[in-house]
């Protein structure tokens, strides 16, 4: 789905879809830390 | 400020006017000026896209607004990555293949002139107001606290980046935005240290954290769901997603930013950067604002921050009744001092009980001393029904000039003008762009020299920085400019991205129903925000949707169809 031109092949990854689902997972990540942090410390 | 602070600040600014022109040396053609020979790494996009977005107010501003609302303006920025996600998958290679100098000519090439020729004036006309106010807004505050003259604060705020912007077009914005974030982050770092170490010895990181949150200054994650209510994570993602998407996608002073990019692959590099990047980012500057409201917990903070503005009150009638409000909130800073000490033995001690009574005590007497606030505001009113009493963008810059040490002050006030001008520099030269490939070349004269179009770019580079700071001249009584700013971006960005949205995914409408449409959407936009019945984030995906809805509507209607791609 997220496959782009062969010639412009991401770093790190096979395919731009990993970093597509890396940014993804980080944001998901990022909320869980900060749901975790507001209930810490209210 | 000190001869130190003068020093530092002169320097500073002084060395990124020079490190600008020497970038800016070398052959230039329409194509360097404005895509910098597509040449640019990564790291540069990446720094030059945050430069661009992070104005001086978002410095100033976030800190305040975690003083006064808590954290949870970080949601706003919850949409920012899915945003670039799709800016990557979409906008970025089409952009690329079509090799476009704006966003806007792509659109002449799916739809017609029309479209394009509509497209880029809403663009200049909400970038060019935005930009005039976006100069303004920090040289007020500015002038206020350091008591410097307005309309000179405002001359240096949006003149001096004007000689290397001018002169070196986008390649030296993109590299003095580099050298003014690196400023810019060690100067806030530094900032956030400060304020930790300020603190009474026995109050630490942990326990200032602690304080914080009870004080709910730590409301990072706000899960109920209200229309009305700008910051929680449903209006972050949805709004934040569209406002994200139009912003990055459609907006010229960014996609000005990553065309500027070698490939495809660094383009999307800069972006997904940004994703990665970005939300950390604020959280970060916002709890340094978190920071700020506990260190005012343990030391006294004036019953408003925009002290020029108290003084003007103290000149009038209602200057005695004044100074007896502010009477009443030094005894109740007071209480709060003694209250807050209580709370954190108490968390220290791990007590719970101790600590819900030490907290429900220390939040009474915050609830008093608000009040007394609100008493005090009340006269300004009377005082001056004229006045401006949001004092948010101020608590920050408050501190930063009676607490920081010498040299450090004039640093932060640096990084206030670097950040301006940072994404001044960005405007500036998205508005020449357009201006030039979308309305002189396209619609007056197609047929001049390279070197024409090279001055024409320059002397509109130049003309924007005039009406910019003209506008800035005049913006000062509009109110809270913040806000002006977003309001105004609301107005057009999701009518734009309503028409790039067409563009891309709806491949069988053409380009007089997108145009139609538009022109409707932005009607309804404007009505809707007149109504109030809604927080203007959600304008944007509203204006976003209303367009494409209206485009399907209408195209049936339209026989003539455009499709060139």
């Amino acid at each position: 789905m997220f496959k782009g031109p062969e010639e412009e092949k991401p770093p790190l990854f096979p395919t731009w879809g990993y970093w597509y689902v890396l940014v993804i997972a980080w944001l998901v990540l990022l909320i869980v830390l900060f749901y975790l942090f507001t209930k810490t410390y209210s | 400020m000190s001869l130190l602070d003068w020093v530092v600040l002169i320097s500073t600014l002084a060395i990124i006017i020079l490190y600008g022109i020497w970038k800016s040396r070398g052959e230039q053609n329409m194509e360097s000026y404005f895509l910098g020979n597509q040449s640019m790494p990564w790291y540069i996009v990446l720094l030059s896209i945050i430069g661009t977005q992070a104005s001086a107010i978002t410095f100033i501003s976030a800190p305040g607004q975690a003083y006064t609302d808590g954290m949870r303006f970080v949601q706003y920025y919850f949409g920012l990555p899915l945003a670039m996600v799709v800016l990557c998958i979409t906008f970025v290679p089409i952009f690329h293949k079509l090799k476009v100098y704006t966003a806007y000519e792509f659109l002449e090439k799916r739809f017609d002139l029309k479209t394009r020729t509509l497209t880029a004036s809403l663009f200049l006309i909400q970038r060019g107001l935005s930009t005039g106010i976006s100069i303004c807004a920090p040289s007020i505050i500015l002038s206020s606290l350091l008591g410097w003259n307005l309309y000179w604060t405002n001359m240096i705020m949006g003149g001096l980046l004007i000689i290397y912007t001018v002169a070196g077009g986008t390649r030296a914005v993109a590299y003095t935005q580099t050298m003014q974030l690196v400023i810019i982050f060690g100067g806030m770092f530094l900032a956030g240290w400060m304020v930790v170490h300020l603190l009474p010895t026995d109050i630490g990181f942990k326990q200032a954290l602690q304080v914080s949150g009870k004080m709910d200054k730590l409301n990072v994650i706000v899960t109920k769901f209200d229309w009305k209510d700008k910051y929680n994570i449903w209006s972050g993602l949805i709004g934040g997603f569209f406002l994200a998407l139009s912003y990055f996608g459609t907006d010229q002073s960014q996609v000005g930013r990553y065309l500027t990019a070698k490939s495809v692959k660094e383009s999307r590099m800069g972006l997904l950067m940004n994703g990665l990047v970005k939300v950390p980012m604020q959280f970060l500057i916002l709890l340094i604002g978190a920071m700020v409201f506990v260190f005012y917990l343990y030391f006294r903070a004036p019953i408003f921050f925009n002290e020029a503005q108290l003084a003007r009150v103290r000149n009038t009638a209602q200057g005695p009744a004044l100074e007896q409000l502010e009477q009443q909130y030094g005894q109740l800073t007071t209480q709060k001092q003694q209250q807050v000490k209580q709370l954190a033995a108490a968390l220290e001690q791990d007590d719970a009980a101790a600590a819900a009574i030490a907290k429900k005590v220390l939040q009474q007497t915050d609830e008093q001393a608000l009040a007394v606030r609100t008493a005090a505001l009340s006269l300004m009113k009377k005082a001056d029904p004229a006045a401006d009493t949001n004092d948010t963008n101020y608590i920050f810059l408050h501190f930063v000039v009676n607490n920081l040490p010498k040299g450090l002050v004039g640093l932060l006030i640096a990084i206030i003008f670097l950040a301006a001008w940072g994404s001044i520099a960005a405007a500036l030269n998205s508005l020449a762009s357009t201006t030039v490939i979308d309305i002189y070349q396209r619609l007056y004269n197609g047929n001049a020299t390279p070197e024409h179009y090279l001055r024409v770019s320059k002397l509109w580079s130049l003309i924007w920085g005039v009406f910019c700071i003209v506008v800035a001249q005049f913006a000062s009584g509009l109110g809270s400019l913040i806000e002006v700013v977003n309001i105004l971006g609301s107005w057009f960005y999701g009518v734009t991205l309503g028409i790039f949205m067409v563009a891309f995914y709806l491949k069988r409408v053409g380009g007089t129903a997108t145009f139609w449409a538009a022109i409707a959407a932005e009607a309804v936009v404007l009505v809707m925000y007149g109504m109030e019945k809604v927080s203007f984030l959600w304008l944007n995906a509203i204006g976003c949707v209303l367009v494409v809805v209206f485009a399907l509507m209408i195209e049936p209607f339209v026989k003539q169809r455009n499709l060139k791609i």
